[in-house]
């Protein structure tokens, strides 16, 4: 049996590295989209607005949540971001800018959440209704 | 387990919780949610590598508990146990497979695992496939601190006392 698992110290460093890089290739090719998207955003599961990037930029407005959380949204350069909020983590304003899709932004507190789609796509994304983020962890 | 053991476990769990905690109040080094450093599993390494799983999992899931009621909130305790489960599971095995050698591998396995039970947590919990987008960031980020952590695991191992 010792003869046999000599080799497990290998398989064990392939498969990480196997994972690693397919994780690596997945952050480095994602929305490697085609141009135009829309940026839907919804809140407690209920999308609320969709704003197409490519088209002049609204200017910079306010969403109240229900824990009186609010989040500052700028859209500029064809990118969507959260450029201010109170909540206490600021986790949604280092979430940065989204240009392309792949991942939300979300701010739990206020259930946020920001997803680009392809403005060719289906309006109605995989959100079901019961995607609100309902619970907060720190 | 031998009654003797319980002051060493409680000491064990202690030093994990303590380690937890200070590492709560570093800034989040990425902006990208679930990702941290994951130094009490370096506890856990050590623990499972020098004494029984069963002792690991013991000491895992008390400093799960106090760290949840003490820190968290409830749901944590979910996400928590979700991810200590696993990544136990999946670095008792990769022990065996490798006979307590290797322990950055372990770590490396444990850390990946751990984020998978988090994410499947999420998953549960959120109702919302769109989690698996922070699966190539919560992978790679994992095995990564997971690697680091089972080379802390074997520094930290050596300085302990020769049994087993």
């Amino acid at each position: 049996m010792h003869r046999h698992y000599a080799k497990a110290p290998f398989f064990i460093t392939a498969f990480l590295l196997a994972v690693a890089l397919c994780c690596l290739a997945a952050i480095l090719t994602t929305g490697s989209g085609t141009g135009t998207f829309v940026a839907d955003v919804y809140q407690n599961g209920e999308l609320i607005l969709s704003i197409p990037l490519d088209q002049d930029p609204p200017k910079p407005f306010l969403i109240q949540g229900e824990n009186h959380c609010f989040n500052q949204i700028t859209v500029q350069d064809g990118a969507i971001g959260i450029t201010a909020a109170d909540c206490p983590d600021q986790l949604c304003v280092h979430q940065g800018f989204l240009r392309t899709p792949g991942l939300p932004i979300t701010c739990l507190p206020n259930r946020l959440v920001i997803l680009l789609r392809n403005a060719a796509s289906d309006s109605s994304q995989e959100l079901t209704g019961s995607q609100v983020p309902d619970m907060v962890t720190y | 387990m031998q009654i003797r053991k319980l002051p060493v476990l409680a000491l064990y769990t202690t030093l994990s919780l303590a380690i937890f905690a200070a590492e709560s109040l570093l800034p989040p080094l990425v902006p990208i949610p679930g990702i941290k450093l994951g130094l009490a599993n370096i506890i856990t390494l050590v623990v499972l590598r020098h004494d029984s799983p069963q002792e690991a999992a013991l000491v895992l899931t008390a400093r799960i508990l106090l760290s949840s009621f003490l820190f968290g909130q409830l749901v944590s305790l979910f996400y928590s146990l979700a991810g200590g489960i696993l990544s136990l599971a999946a670095m008792y095995l990769t022990n065996r497979c490798l006979h307590k050698k290797m322990p950055f591998l372990t770590g490396a396995m444990g850390g990946l695992f751990h984020n998978i039970g988090q994410l499947l947590a999420a998953r549960l919990l959120l109702s919302s496939s769109a989690v698996w987008a922070y699966f190539p960031f919560l992978g790679l980020g994992g095995i990564l601190t997971g690697f680091f952590t089972g080379l802390c695991a074997h520094y930290a191992g050596r300085l302990l006392p020769r049994r087993s």
